[in-house]
C-alpha cells in the first residue's frame, strides 16, 4: 500500500533523507554501554530503564547525538505486551518516556523501535499473526503518540512476524516506516529468508527503507546489501554489528574498530544504502567515523531494478523487466475435475495439498497456484488456512487463486511473502475489489483480458482491456511491474482463428504495456485428440510469443521437455548446463522400441514380485482362490510397505472383485498379521508404518471407485478414510469418527501421527486437530463432529496436566464421549487418575482400543 | 521423467559454511551428521531384520537431513555457587533449583551453557516430510533428533576444550528436566546465551524449546584440586 498513503514528515531532514537526497545517520549499539554504565539490571527488562533512569539512557543517547547521529532510536527493542509483562510498565508508558528520553538527548530525529515479540509465528510456533499484528500496533500507535518520526522495525529473523510489524505500522500510523531483517553467515535468516526477499516483501508491503541489521560485520554485510539492492522499492539501510562478538574475561567484545567499521562501510554505501548506522558492538566512536565517511558522499542513483516478483519466506521467483525468463506456475492444488483433491479440501485433509505441492517443486515449478473453490465450504477460511499449511511445508511461492476478494483478503495477510493474486479483470466492479487487496499487501496480480462484453476476439481487443487493468492497478498505487496479464487461452477446436490472436495479443502487451504475460495452456486443445501434443506446441509457440509465466501441469513430461529446451534457447539455463544434467543420456522418446515406455506411468505388474509365495502368512479365502497369486503378492507388499504396487494391485483385483471383499478378505487379515509381528517384536515402528501405509494405498483406490460408484456430484464428499469405504456409503461417517490432538502446551506431534496413521488404516475416519490444541478447541470439535472418540497424547510431563483439563472439559460437557491417552510419560496409573477411559500404550493399542469401541 | 530446472527460484545451502570455528559467546555453525545406529534406535530397533527397501528410505531421511538441516550452537562460561534457592549463575537472571544439579555441580566454580538447534527451518522440513508421508516423516524425525544430538556432543567438545584451558575436567551435560531441574529455568536459561536472537530458539508457554529439535545442557568445570567439596 506504500504508493497510495499519506505519510506524515514534519522534519525536512527526514524529508530529504526518503527523497534520497542525503543520508541519514542512525545511532550505535546500545548494550555495551548501557552495560558500562553499570545498568546491566539483568532481572529487569532493560526498556524499563527509559522510566527508572531516564537520565542516564539520556546520557548515552546523547554520546551518539554529539557523533553526529541524526536520528536515535528509542530504547524499546523490547517493549511489546509479552515482554513488559510483570515489570509494571504499559506498551504506551515505555514509548512515550522512551521517545522524551531521546529528545533530551538532543536527538534531531526519533525512530520508535520494535524488535521481535520472542515467540515464534503459527504454524512453526504458536502466537498467531493477528495476535503478532495486535502486539505491533499497540508499539506503533504508542510510538506515534509519543512524537517519534518514524518507526523501526528492526532484527527480524521471521519474515511473517517482519509482516505483522510493518503492516501494522503502515495501517496504524501515518509515519515513515523502516525495517532490517538479520541474516547468519549463509546469507539467510533463521527460517531461512534472503536479503533479496526481505527488500522486495517489505518494501512492497509499504516499508520507505529496508534492509540488514545485527548479526553480522560491515565485511559480511556487504555482498548481502547489493543482493538487496535492486529490490529495495524505498531506501536500502544497513546497520552492521562491529564484527563477529566473542567472549573476553567474561564480557563479549566485538572485534572491528571504529577506523575499520567506517572504512568497511564504503562498500555498503557503494551498493546502494543511504541509511547507516551500527548495531551490537558499535560505539559513539563508530558512528562519528561514520559521519566522517559520510560528509565527503553523496547518495548514489537509485538501485531498484522493476521486475515482477513472487516470493515466498524461503524463495523467490523474479522476472526482470525485459529480460528473456520464463518461470513454470503449477496447476494441479485446483479441484475442478479432481475428486480426490476434492474430497480432501472438504475433509480439511491439507496433507493432500501438501503432497500436490512437493510433487510439482520437484517436478520444476517455480510457483503453485492454490485454488479451494469447493461449492459449499467457507473459501476465505480454508483458503487461508490451506496457505498457512503450504507456506509451512512446502518453500515454492504461492499464487491465489479465487474469484472472492474476501478470500484472497483472507489468504493473503497471513501468507509469509509477497503472493500472486489470480485474479482481477476488466471489469470495473472486479477493479474495485480486488486491487485494494492486491495493494495492501503487496501481492502481483494477474489480469484476465475479459470485461463485461466477455473476451474479445482480437488481439487489439484483448489489449484494450489489457491497458485498462494496468492504468487501474496503477491509480491503486500498483506498478506496473507487479502486474502479469493472461490474454486467456481459447481452444483451437472451437476458435481456430483466435489461437493465432491469443499469442498476437501476448506479443502486444509485452510491447506496449511492458508487462509479463501469463497463459493457462491446456484449454488450446480441448476437444482435440491428443492432446499433450498439442499443449506442448502451442506451449512452444507462446513461448516465442513472448509468454512468460505458462500455468500447466508440471508433472506432464511433455511440458518438462519443452521448458527445459525453451530455457536453453532464450538463454535462461546457461551454457545448457541443466538441460546436459537432464537429457544427456535420455532416450529419444521417437526413437526405438522403447518410445512407449518413456512416456507413460511405468506398469508394475501385480504379478512383479510375489516371493513371499510358498509362506504367505495370510491364507488366501475361497473368493479369491482365482487371484490367489495376486493376493499373496499384496501381502507382500504390504509386508514389505511397497505402497505404488499395492495401489496398482488394488485396481486390478477391483476389476474382479468387490471392494469390500478385498478389504475385508485381504487388507484386514494382513493389517492383523502386521499387528502381530509388531506385538512380537519382529516388526520395529517403522516397519508397522511402511506396511500401514501400504494398506492405505490400496484403501485409497478403492475408497475414489466407490465415491465414483454414487450418484450425483458432490456427494462423493468423504476424504475421511476408512469409515466410508467399510460401509460402502460415501457420506462422512461420524459413527466411527475419531479426534486425535497433542494437548495443550505439546508440540511433539511424532506419536499422535503415527496413531492417525494407523486408525485411519484400521477404517476409521480420523479427525486430527494438530499440535498444541487448547481443551477448549477439542470440545469444540467433538459438538461439531459428533465424534464420539478421543485420543489424546502428551510427550512431557509438564503437559499432562493439559491433558487432564482436557479429559473433565469433555466429560462433563458431553459425558458420552470416551477419551483415550497416551504418550510418552503416560501410565495406565496415570491414564486411571485422571479419568482416561481407556490408556493405548503405544499406536497399536488405539486401533485395537477403537476397534472394541465401535464393535 | 525429466524434471524441470528452477532458474529464478534461489537455491538454499548455496552458500555454506567451511570449516566453523567455535569461540565462546560465538553462535557457530556446527559440523555434524546423523548417527544412523541411534537413528534406528530412536525408532524403536531392536535387532529385527530389516529390508533393503526401509534400509535405503532411513539412508534417504539421513542424507536429507545432513542436506537441508543445519546444526547451530552457542557456550558461555559463567561463575557458578550454591544460593538461595538453588546454584546462582552469575552475570545471569538463571538461578538452578533441586538436588541433582547442585550434585552435578559440586566442586564447580564455572559452569558453561550450552544451547544447539537445527534451527526453525527444521520445523519446516519435519511438517513437510510428515506431510507427504507418515512412515517418511517419522524416519525424519528420528534422523533429526540424532543430527541435533551429535551436533550437541560437537560443540561439547569446544566446551571441553574451554574447561581443559581453565584447569578443570568437564562434567558431563545435564539438561534442564533431568533430575530435579525443572523446564521453568529453560527462559533465563536462553536469555542468558541471547539464544532468541543469536539462534532462533523460543519457548512454548510450556516452556517446550522451539525448534523442538534444540539442546540445552550445562556442563561444570571442576577444578581438581576441589575434588570432593
Amino acid at each position: 500500500m506504500g504508493l497510495t498513503r499519506e505519510v506524515r514528515v514534519e522534519s525536512d531532514l527526514l524529508r530529504r533523507a526518503l527523497a534520497r537526497e542525503d543520508f541519514l545517520l542512525f545511532d550505535g549499539g546500545m548494550g555495551t554501554l548501557v552495560q558500562q554504565a553499570g545498568l546491566a539490571k539483568v532481572h529487569e527488562n532493560p526498556d524499563v530503564l527509559n522510566l527508572t533512569h531516564p537520565d542516564e539512557i539520556a546520557a548515552i543517547q546523547h554520546q551518539y547525538v554529539e557523533a553526529g547521529a541524526q536520528c536515535i532510536t528509542t530504547n524499546t527493542f523490547g517493549s511489546n505486551r509479552l515482554k513488559l509483562a510483570g515489570t509494571g510498565a504499559t506498551v504506551a508508558e515505555v514509548y512515550a518516556a522512551a521517545a522524551e528520553v531521546a529528545r533530551t538527548a538532543g536527538a534531531p530525529l526519533v525512530a520508535g523501535d520494535i524488535g521481535p515479540t520472542g515467540s515464534l509465528l503459527a504454524p512453526l510456533g504458536s502466537l498467531s499473526f493477528d495476535d503478532a499484528y495486535d502486539i505491533f500496533a499497540e508499539q506503533a500507535r504508542a510510538a506515534e503518540v509519543a512524537g517519534c518520526d518514524l518507526i523501526v522495525v528492526e532484527t527480524m529473523t521471521d519474515l511473517l512476524e517482519a509482516k505483522a510489524a510493518v503492516l501494522a505500522a503502515v495501517e496504524q500510523t501515518a509515519l515513515p516506516v523502516f525495517a532490517t531483517m538479520s541474516f547468519g553467515e549463509d546469507g539467510r535468516t533463521f527460517l531461512g529468508t534472503t536479503p533479496a526477499i526481505a527488500a522486495s516483501t517489505l518494501s512492497a508491503l509499504g516499508a520507505a527503507a529496508v534492509g540488514l541489521n545485527c548479526s553480522l560485520g560491515p565485511d559480511e554485510l556487504t555482498p548481502l546489501a547489493a543482493e538487496a539492492a535492486p529490490f529495495a522499492r524505498g531506501l536500502l539501510m544497513a546497520q552492521p554489528n562491529a564484527g563477529l562478538p566473542r567472549v573476553e574475561d567474561g564480557s563479549t567484545v566485538f572485534d572491528v574498530g571504529p577506523e575499520d567499521f567506517a572504512r568497511a562501510m564504503a562498500p555498503i554505501l557503494d551498493a546502494g544504502a543511504t541509511v547507516v548506522g551500527g548495531c551490537c558492538g558499535t560505539t559513539p566512536a563508530h558512528i562519528a567515523a561514520l559521519a566522517r565517511l559520510l560528509r565527503d558522499r553523496r547518495p548514489g542513483a537509485p538501485t531498484y531494478r522493476p521486475a515482477f516478483t513472487v516470493t515466498s519466506a524461503q524463495e523467490m521467483t523474479s522476472l526482470p523487466a525485459g529480460a528473456a525468463q520464463v518461470a513454470v506456475i503449477g496447476e494441479r492444488i485446483n479441484p475442478t475435475g479432481k475428486k480426490k483433491l476434492r474430497a480432501a479440501i472438504q475433509a480439511g485433509d491439507f496433507d493432500y495439498l501438501v503432497g500436490e505441492a512437493v510433487a510439482q517443486v520437484r517436478a520444476g515449478a517455480d510457483i503453485l497456484d492454490v485454488n479451494v473453490g469447493v461449492p459449499g465450504i467457507d473459501e476465505p477460511a480454508v483458503l487461508a488456512r490451506a496457505v498457512r499449511t503450504l507456506q509451512a511445508t512446502c518453500p515454492a511461492p504461492l499464487q491465489l487463486d479465487s474469484a472472492d476478494p474476501a478470500a484472497i483478503d483472507a489468504a493473503a495477510r497471513g501468507y509469509a511473502g509477497r503472493a500472486m493474486v489470480n485474479s482481477v479483470n476488466g471489469k470495473a466492479a472486479n477493479l474495485a475489489a480486488v486491487l485494494p487487496v492486491v495493494a495492501r499487501y503487496g501481492c502481483t496480480v494477474v489480469g484476465l483480458t475479459l470485461d463485461e462484453d466477455g473476451i474479445p476476439s482480437t488481439a487489439e481487443g484483448r489489449l484494450a482491456i489489457a491497458r485498462r487493468i494496468v492504468a487501474a492497478a496503477e491509480e491503486h498505487g500498483i506498478p506496473r511491474e507487479d502486474v502479469a496479464i493472461d490474454c486467456l487461452v481459447m481452444a483451437a477446436a472451437t476458435n481456430q482463428d483466435e489461437v493465432r490472436e491469443i499469442l498476437r495479443a501476448v506479443t502486444l502487451c509485452k510491447q506496449e504495456l511492458g508487462v509479463r504475460t501469463v497463459l493457462g495452456v491446456s484449454n488450446v486443445s480441448f476437444g482435440l485428440p491428443a492432446r499433450p501434443l498439442v499443449n506442448s506446441v502451442f506451449l512452444a509457440a507462446a513461448f516465442g510469443a513472448g509468454l512468460d509465466m505458462p500455468i500447466l501441469n508440471p508433472l506432464s513430461a511433455r511440458y518438462a521437455d519443452t521448458v527445459n529446451a525453451f530455457r536453453v534457447l532464450n538463454g535462461q539455463d546457461g551454457g545448457a548446463v541443466r538441460f546436459l544434467e537432464n537429457y544427456a543420456h535420455a532416450a529419444d522418446p521417437y526413437d526405438g522400441p522403447a518410445a512407449a515406455a518413456s512416456e507413460g506411468a511405468p506398469a508394475p505388474g501385480p504379478t512383479g514380485s510375489a516371493t513371499a509365495a510358498e509362506e504367505c502368512p495370510v491364507p488366501v479365502t475361497d473368493a479369491f482362490a482365482e487371484d490367489a497369486e495376486a493376493v499373496r503378492s499384496m501381502v507382500s507388499y504390504v509386508l514389505q510397505g511397497r505402497d505404488a504396487p499395492m495401489a496398482a494391485a488394488t485396481a486390478d483385483l477391483l476389476g474382479r472383485h468387490d471392494g469390500i471383499a478385498i478389504i475385508n478378505d485381504v487388507f484386514v487379515p494382513v493389517l492383523d498379521e502386521v499387528g502381530r509381528r509388531y506385538d512380537s517384536g519382529a516388526f520395529f515402528l517403522p516397519q508397522l508404518m511402511a506396511a500401514a501405509e501400504a494398506v492405505k494405498a490400496g484403501f485409497d483406490v478403492i475408497r475414489a471407485q466407490m465415491a465414483e460408484g454414487v450418484a450425483g456430484e458432490g456427494a462423493c464428499v468423504s476424504a475421511m478414510p476408512g469409515g466410508s469405504a467399510a460401509t460402502g456409503s460415501a457420506a462422512p461417517d461420524a459413527d466411527r469418527a475419531i479426534i486425535v490432538a497433542t494437548v495443550e502446551g505439546d508440540i511433539h506431534d511424532i506419536g499422535k501421527n503415527i496413531v492417525k496413521m494407523l486408525l485411519e488404516n484400521y477404517g476409521f475416519s480420523v479427525i486430527d486437530l494438530g499440535r498444541d490444541v487448547a481443551p477448549e478447541a477439542v470440545l469444540a470439535a467433538v459438538r461439531e463432529t459428533g465424534a464420539r472418540l478421543v485420543g489424546l497424547s502428551a510427550l512431557m510431563t509438564t503437559t499432562v496436566g493439559a491433558m487432564e483439563r482436557t479429559i473433565a472439559l469433555v466429560h462433563e460437557a458431553c459425558p458420552e464421549v470416551r477419551l483415550m491417552v497416551g504418550g510418552a510419560v503416560v501410565t495406565a496409573e496415570f491414564a486411571a487418575s485422571i479419568g482416561a477411559d481407556f490408556y493405548a500404550k503405544d499406536a497399536a493399542e488405539s486401533a485395537r482400543i477403537a476397534t472394541a469401541f465401535f464393535g | 521423467m525429466a524434471s524441470m530446472g528452477d532458474t529464478g527460484r534461489e537455491e538454499a545451502a548455496s552458500r555454506r559454511v567451511p570449516a566453523p570455528v567455535v569461540g565462546e559467546g560465538r553462535p557457530c555453525a556446527l559440523t555434524a551428521s546423523v548417527k544412523r545406529r541411534e537413528a534406528w534406535a530412536f525408532l524403536g530397533h531392536r535387532g529385527q531384520p530389516v529390508d533393503d527397501r526401509l534400509a535405503a528410505r532411513l539412508e534417504g531421511a539421513a542424507a536429507l537431513c545432513e542436506r537441508e538441516l543445519a546444526p547451530r550452537g552457542i557456550f558461555r562460561v559463567f561463575p557458578v555457587r550454591p544460593g538461595v534457592g538453588g546454584v546462582v549463575v552469575a552475570g545471569t537472571s538463571l538461578v538452578l533449583p533441586g538436588e541433582s544439579i547442585a550434585r552435578h555441580l559440586r566442586g564447580c566454580e564455572y559452569a558453561a551453557l550450552m544451547a544447539v538447534t537445527l534451527g526453525p527451518s527444521s520445523e519446516m522440513v519435519l511438517r513437510r516430510e510428515a506431510a507427504v508421508s507418515a512412515t517418511g516423516g517419522m524416519l525424519a524425525d528420528a534422523c533429526a533428533s540424532s543430527l541435533v544430538e551429535q551436533a550437541a556432543g560437537v560443540l561439547n567438545e569446544f566446551v571441553d576444550e574451554a574447561a581443559a584451558q581453565r584447569g578443570c575436567a568437564p562434567t558431563w551435560r545435564f539438561s534442564p528436566g533431568y533430575g530435579d531441574l525443572p523446564l521453568s529455568v529453560q527462559g533465563s536459561f536462553l536469555e542468558a546465551l541471547d539464544a532468541g536472537r543469536t539462534l532462533g530458539m523460543t519457548l512454548t508457554a510450556a516452556n517446550m524449546l522451539v525448534p523442538s529439535k534444540s539442546i540445552t545442557a550445562i556442563v561444570g568445570f571442576r577444578d581438581p584440586a576441589r575434588r570432593g567439596e
